[in-house]
């Protein structure tokens, strides 16, 4: 494939950028992640996951099971940090978070 | 065996400075082990603040000044890691603070900190987006942040380029003493070095063990929240928020002690996001895009483990807290004790030798 193809496309990282990262001695997306910001964006690692697996695969040998996935962290989704602080009311905040709605909507 | 001059165990921010600076003299044969891979670990889970002036005693501030100093310097050699003197703001919202903050600031003025304690009207001056409710702060020009993404690669970049041998995700599983220089078993085999420095951060106290060592450290959590990327909201380095250069602010300054769990909490996460809010009101309608948790270590009395290790020719040890903060000084100073035995600055107040001494006084 083409090195300028893109594979992150929130953070606009290409297969070239990548594979430097690789040849430094990353075996892992998050190694990849932190030094090329591939998966950091909004969409945190949900499009790139897979096509950076098999880069990684094609690169180091190892099967696609024994690459781990990337971290996923709180909260999953873009959430306003409103919708974070609202421990102060007496509902849980997981049903906050829920009852806020997309924020997108707003 | 190849006989390496220098191992250093860690590939972290304070292992891959002074694996830099060693290698800035072009004379040793040096490897770099690490169980995973830089960043991976506490170096990769950080606002990445370069904050000096809060830092006491003074002579720690100093220490930390001086690092600081040090970071445009380091920049020129290995290369844009987004090193921004943004200057430092640590708000107070009490007027009790405020005797605080000058015994601070005449404290601090000794060691060459310059720093001025802002009235509520010179803090929204400065930063017109912070809270009405603040009080006051303390404030500081020398303070910053860096990237410290940028940072470790370019470190590694940049010590590769200088012949510097890295081994990655092959943990050390074992250290031996011998008649002169050390063996370091790891997982992918046995290594012979002259001097061996561990700069294991949060994995110091295991690997002191192999060595019969007990060091004095302790390991804390920190969980940090990352909001979209926002327009310029903040001109300077807050004490628990900065924007970074591509426009997300990062929030958080807390300390658990949990050992090694590196999970996000949510009551922490909803405390972080309430001081946001309540710091920089504006931030209430920004999204989080992620959170995020890192293990720090932490000597037992707050201030660095720099040097030799008594008893222990040849074996060296760099463990902190702010790394990030002190790395160019720690990589500066360490490689000057490993080449040639002494310090353009005393590391006398950072031996492990005094956690000795104290023992020995109560």
């Amino acid at each position: 494939m083409d090195k300028s193809v893109m594979i992150c496309r929130c953070e606009e990282i290409n297969i070239d950028e990548i594979e430097t990262v690789l040849k430094l001695g990353a075996e892992r997306f998050d190694d990849i992640k932190r030094i090329t910001r591939c998966g950091m964006g909004p969409c945190q690692a949900k499009m790139c996951f897979k096509p950076v697996a098999q880069l990684i695969s094609d690169y180091t040998g190892k099967s696609l099971s024994e690459i781990p996935p990337a971290r996923a962290r709180m909260p999953l989704r873009m959430t306003r940090m409103s919708v974070m602080a609202s421990n102060q009311d007496s509902g849980s905040t997981v049903k906050a978070v829920f009852e806020d709605g997309d924020p997108d909507d707003k | 065996m190849k006989v390496y001059d220098v191992i250093v165990i860690g590939a972290g921010v304070v292992g891959n400075s002074i694996a830099y600076h060693l290698s800035e003299q072009n004379s040793h044969d040096i490897l770099v082990i690490d169980k995973s891979f830089p960043l991976a670990g506490t170096s990769g889970s950080t606002q990445a603040w370069v904050w000096v002036h809060t830092k006491t005693p003074s002579y720690y501030g100093e220490l930390s000044f001086y690092s600081s100093q040090l970071y445009p310097y380091l920049e020129r050699k290995i290369g844009d890691v987004e090193y921004k003197r943004t200057g430092g703001i640590a708000p107070f919202f009490t007027e009790a603070d405020r005797e605080r903050a000058l015994k601070l600031a005449e404290s601090q003025a000794k060691v060459g900190i310059d720093i001025k304690v802002l009235s509520r009207e010179e803090v929204l001056e400065k930063e017109p987006a912070f809270s009405p409710n603040v009080v006051g702060a303390t404030f500081s020009k020398i303070d910053g942040n860096v990237n410290p993404f940028r940072l470790l690669e370019l470190y590694t970049r940049a010590a590769k380029n200088n012949g510097v041998e890295y081994s990655f995700y092959n943990a050390v599983i074992d250290l031996e003493k011998q008649s002169e220089g050390y063996l370091v078993h790891s997982q992918k085999g046995t290594f012979k070095t002259k001097k061996l420095v561990i700069a294991g951060g949060p994995w110091t106290k295991q690997i002191g063990k192999f060595m019969n060592l007990d060091i004095p450290v302790k390991l804390v959590r920190g969980q940090v929240l990352i909001t979209e990327p926002l327009a310029p909201l903040l001109n300077y380095t807050i004490g628990g928020i900065r924007q970074a250069t591509n426009g997300e602010v990062l929030i958080g300054y807390s300390m658990e002690e949990v050992g090694y769990n590196r999970r996000g909490t949510l009551d922490v996460i909803q405390e972080t996001a309430n001081m946001a809010i309540s710091f920089v009101p504006a931030l209430a309608h920004a999204n989080i895009v992620r959170t995020f948790s890192g293990v720090r270590v932490v000597p037992n009395d707050g201030l660095p483990i720099l040097g030799e290790i008594p008893g222990n020719k040849n074996l060296y040890l760099a463990t902190m807290h702010s790394g990030i903060t002190l790395s160019p000084i720690v990589g500066t100073l360490m490689s000057e004790l490993i080449t040639q035995g002494e310090t353009s600055l005393p590391l006398d107040p950072y031996s492990i030798s005094r956690f000795n001494r104290s023992r020995q006084e109560i």
